[in-house]
Order: structure tokens, then sequence, then C-alpha cells
């Protein structure tokens, strides 16, 4: 059984959609179904539609693992529907925790400080390394998970303890810790730069004592504010 | 480039942060670069967009949490500085620019519920009339554009054809990077320091001073 590189190309292109129509009561259901029913034959089609409605929510990166294995499952019909949703209600949940770590929280904002202290420093040789270099990552997950969703079928699950994820979280949660400390070297040796050590502490009690992020961004407001009457 | 123009160039590169791929591309530190080079001064279009990237550096789209929007406030704080410049000072046009961008990444926030309660009514009409799928999911893209032409056209017309009064507050380019700076710290020490990780930091911090001093 093959997945074709003209189906694996209409489902890669799909997925970018994946959260076009998201909301509330659905969230990304709509691009969910839209992303299966172009891989799969006409005959299922209607079955799909009738039985595969309910909401869907993961990470967008992760969706290709899920869609490629659902894809899979309906090319070779032996599992019945509701297998396929007990299989889908676990999936979205693992891949959406694994893709919000490794890319929401560890990789992506590692990415930026790196670009940020590049950019500050270097121009626009920051901007591009983090296009590049996120893509890669971003990419390889789109692209590589439909294959190995439909190679793997629903066994896919097992795929989030290789080091695509562990060890890449970990690799970059170290390049994060040390571009933290590195983002000292925006600053210049002045006295006026030493507010940063108290505006630093401000905040990051915000975030400890988990302030909502519209608080937070109201008091840079302030501090704006404050900043430019004095 | 007049602020109709730029708003719908905002409003295609907004659809980057869900609605269609999420390359980064709508990220402050890339959207800076580009609106930077579009006003003929890169470099600076980068600094403000780092800036901003600083300070929403910790706002993660985790489940259901929509936290005020990044990249809206990295757009309108890069586009309406350099669209205030034109008649106005560096101090009175940065200060302008920071608070119209922080103001409007909450207010993107609020609109970007309003954007996906419209998409709930997509939602409703595809379970009505399961041969729309397609025309109903894709119809998410007008949402998500018309969010940000709702955010982008009046901010960008008002930087356009505002005069800041004298006595209004400014800032300089040392208090801008003191905030972003001291915010981004705060965001990733948040994220990334952790027992197992703090000997990273301590490396990281060494040769930041290093860099300072030297």
């Amino acid at each position: 059984m093959r997945l074709g590189f003209g189906r694996l190309l209409r489902i890669f292109f799909q997925s970018l959609f994946i959260q076009t129509s998201w909301s509330f009561p659905s969230m990304q259901s709509m691009g969910f179904l839209s992303d299966v029913l172009v891989g799969v034959g006409e005959d299922k089609r209607a079955e799909i539609m009738r039985t595969q409605k309910g909401l869907f929510n993961t990470h967008p990166y992760m969706v290709s693992y899920i869609v490629g294995a659902t894809v899979r499952a309906y090319d070779e019909g032996k599992a019945s529907s509701e297998e396929i949703g007990r299989f889908l209600a676990v999936a979205q949940t693992s891949f959406a925790s694994a893709g919000d770590l490794l890319f929401w929280r560890t990789l992506r904002p590692a990415l930026l400080l790196a670009a940020v202290i590049l950019g500050v420093h270097y121009g626009i040789v920051g901007p591009l390394m983090f296009l590049v270099v996120y893509n890669i990552f971003h990419l390889f997950h789109r692209i590589k998970g439909i294959n190995d969703g439909y190679s793997m079928g629903w066994d896919v699950i097992y795929l989030l303890n290789k080091p695509r994820f562990k060890t890449v979280r970990g690799i970059f949660e170290a390049v994060g810790a040390l571009l933290s400390g590195l983002l000292i070297s925006l600053i210049a040796a002045e006295v006026s730069y030493l507010l940063v050590i108290p505006l630093t502490a401000l905040f990051l009690i915000m975030l400890v004592k988990r302030y909502s992020a519209v608080m937070i961004i109201v008091s840079a407001l302030l501090v704006f504010l404050i900043i430019g009457m004095v | 480039m007049n602020a109709l123009l730029l708003s719908l160039l905002a409003a295609v590169i907004i659809l980057d942060k869900y609605a269609l791929g999420e390359f980064g591309i709508s990220q402050p530190i890339i959207t800076g670069a580009i609106f930077g080079a579009i006003f003929g001064d890169l470099w600076f279009g980068i600094f403000l967009g780092a800036m901003m990237q600083l300070i929403f550096l910790g706002g993660l789209p985790i489940g259901r949490d929509i936290p005020p929007d990044g990249q809206v406030a990295g757009i309108i704080t890069v586009v309406c500085y350099f669209l205030l410049r034109d008649t106005n000072t560096l101090g009175h046009s940065l200060f302008t620019a920071a608070v119209l961008g922080l103001a409007g990444g909450i207010v993107g926030g609020v609109l970007e519920v309003y954007a996906r309660r419209l998409n709930e009514k997509l939602y409703a009409r595809f379970i009505h009339h399961e041969e729309n799928l397609y025309l109903c999911h894709t119809a998410g893209l007008l949402t998500a554009f018309a969010r940000g032409l709702c955010l982008f056209i009046p901010l960008f017309i008002f930087a356009d054809l505002f005069t800041v009064p004298a006595v209004a507050p400014q800032l300089t380019k040392e208090t801008i990077t003191i905030i972003g700076v001291s915010l981004g710290l705060a965001n990733s020490f948040y994220l990334f320091v952790k027992v197992k990780t703090a000997v990273y930091l301590l490396i990281g911090g060494v040769c930041g001073l290093v860099l300072v001093v030297f």
C-alpha cells in the first residue's frame, strides 16, 4: 500500500490551511476533514463526512502524522469508524501536547531569541536565519509526518518518544537558556541600563505569579508612559 | 506607499499567524525587516521588530487560550513609526508607535476571538450543507483577512495624518531597548531556565557581559 507523491502533495498543501476556519465549538474540525478528504478515495468520503465531523484540535504542524495514519486506516478499510474515532481522540491530544512543547514553548522562542540578537547586531542575517532554520523543522514535520503516519498507521503515536521530539526539544531548551544569557549583549555599559534589573524582576514575578498576558502588556504600556513622561 | 496599500499588505501577512501556513513570516522581527525595507530603513525596522518580539516572546497560543496578538503589535509599531516619522520628531514617533502597537496587540487578541466566532457560523453552515465543506472552510481566510483590515486601516490612516503635540511624552531608542530587553529576559527566563539548563544561562550571561564591556 503506497501513499504516492500526488497524494502526499495534496495532503501537505491542504494541511497548510488546517486552522483557517478555527472556531471554538469545532476548533480544527473543518480543516482536518478537508485534509483527510483530499487523501482518501471517492468511495470513502460520504462515510467520513457522516462519522468524523466532531471536534478536532491538535498542534497545526503535527496534524500531518494524524492525517497520514487516518488516510491509511481508510485505505485499508479494516477499522470501523468508531475505532478510527478512538484513535483520533488519543492522537490529537498526544500530538498537540508534543507539538506545543516542541514548537511553541521551545524551538520557536529559542530561534526568535537568536534572530533578535543576530538582527540587532548584524541586521538582515537574524530574520533570514529564523525563516530558514524554523521552516526546516516546520516543513520536516509537515511532510515527514504524512509519510510516517501513512507507513506506521496507528503506531505513529510511538514516534513521540523519538529523538525528533525529545532530543530536539532538549537541545533547544539548552540553546534557549544560552541565548537568554546572551540577550544581555543588547544593552550598553551605561548607568541608565541598570533599569533593566528591576524591570526584569517585575515582569518575571508577574509571569511566575501567572498574571494574564493582557495585564503584562498593559504594565509594559504603563512603563512606556512613565518613562516617556520622565 | 500609502496607508491603504500598507493595510492590505499587512492583512495578507497576518494570515500567516494561524489561517495560512504558519511559516513565521508574521513574527515581529520578520515584519520589522519587511516594512523597514519598504520604508528604506531596514536596520531600524529590524530593531523595532526585535524589541516587539522580545515583549511578546512569551505569548503562547496553546489550546483555547488567545493571548494579545504580538504579530499585530509588531506590524502596527513598525508601520506607524515610519508613517509618523515624516511629520513628527523621532521621540514622539517612537512613543506613539509603541503605545499604538501595544494597545493594538490587545485589541488584536479581542478581534481574534470575534473572527473565530464568525467561523462558528461557517461551521454551522457546513453542518447543514455538507457539500459546502471547502467553501465554508476557505471562507475562514476572509474572516482572518477582515480582522487584519479592521485593525490596520484606521491605525495606519491615523498615523499617516496625526501630528503629535509637542507636550506629548517621548521615547528614545535607549528606553525602548531597556523595556524590550527587560521583558525579553523575563520571558526567556520563564521559558528556558531550569536546573538542568542553568549552566547554559550562566555561559550565555558571561558571554553577553563580555560583549557589552568590550
